[in-house]
């Protein structure tokens, strides 16, 4: 039987790419008679959910955690911009 | 829409992906300005079938990996190695069986992110990963790209793919295991 921290690298992997059917049934196997490696489980899907939900909520600023762009910078990025606008030749 | 009214719409989204990547504020700055110029000057190849912001955020991705990849390639597979097996020991006995047991995370993924606590857990554990790792783990896990894609754009192999994603996981989950899922009182 393979052991938990076997296991524990083939669920990482399984998220990421499907395992060959000999493997997904020896670790179905495992998971039945291994209630610690079922906890894991769970609780790497629920990492993946997580992570999946911060980076949306991060970038669309639905959280306070990250500020956006101070205003001074803004300006000078629109300045910079503005500039690159006039150098190009068909504008 | 005229470039400036790019700066203005979408300025804030590409700081905040920046910041939220680890990157710190003026390097971010840096960057988001380097993506509006880069994106003036490519942007007949914008062809419309995904959104500005998206597009806008695949140029700033690109530029982020471009300063990183180096010390990625840099990082030291024996540095990383040792880091796996210091968590690995903590985690595992030497027949490869769990010293104590992981208890049970009872907290729902959505309500839990509503914690701004635990977002600064989160955002620490994430920190405190090795940049090769994190860099990879937030590529899969947070911009959903798939194996391939990160491979490429990182230049590794799918073996060390598998390998620093596991190495990712098994460290962040650690990490909010610690910090948070399992301290009395506060999941």
């Amino acid at each position: 039987m393979r052991s938990c921290k076997d296991v524990s690298f083939l669920l990482s992997r399984s998220l990421d790419r499907p395992l060959p059917w000999t493997t997904r049934l020896s670790l179905r196997m495992h998971l039945m008679m291994c209630s610690f490696c079922r906890v894991a489980r769970r609780q790497t899907l629920a990492m993946r959910e997580i992570l999946n939900v911060y980076g949306g909520t991060a970038v669309a600023g639905e959280t306070e955690d990250q500020p956006g762009l101070p205003d001074e910078v803004r300006e000078r990025i629109k300045d910079h911009v503005r500039e690159a606008v006039k150098e190009q030749p068909d504008c | 829409m005229n470039p400036e009214e790019w700066v203005e719409a979408y300025g804030d989204a590409l700081y905040r992906y920046a910041l939220s990547r680890h990157v710190d504020p003026m390097s971010a700055q840096d960057l988001v300005q380097e993506t509006f110029l880069a994106a003036l000057k490519n942007q007949d190849r914008f062809s419309g079938k995904s959104s500005p912001q998206t597009w806008l955020i695949g140029i700033l991705r690109n530029k982020m990996l471009d300063r990183i990849r180096k010390e990625i390639r840099l990082q030291s597979s024996a540095d990383m190695d040792q880091t796996l097996s210091v968590v690995e020991n903590e985690i595992f006995d030497a027949s490869g069986r769990w010293r104590t047991g992981p208890q049970a995370w009872e907290t729902d993924p959505h309500v839990v992110l509503e914690r701004k606590e635990f977002r600064e857990v989160l955002a620490k554990c994430l920190g405190s990963l090795p940049v090769s790792l994190r860099t990879a783990f937030m590529l899969r896990e947070m911009d959903g790209l798939d194996a391939q894609e990160i491979c490429k754009q990182l230049d590794i192999s799918a073996t060390n793919l598998w390998v620093m994603l596991h190495r990712a996981r098994l460290r962040l989950r650690n990490c909010l295991g610690v910090n948070w899922f399992e301290r009395k009182g506060e999941a």
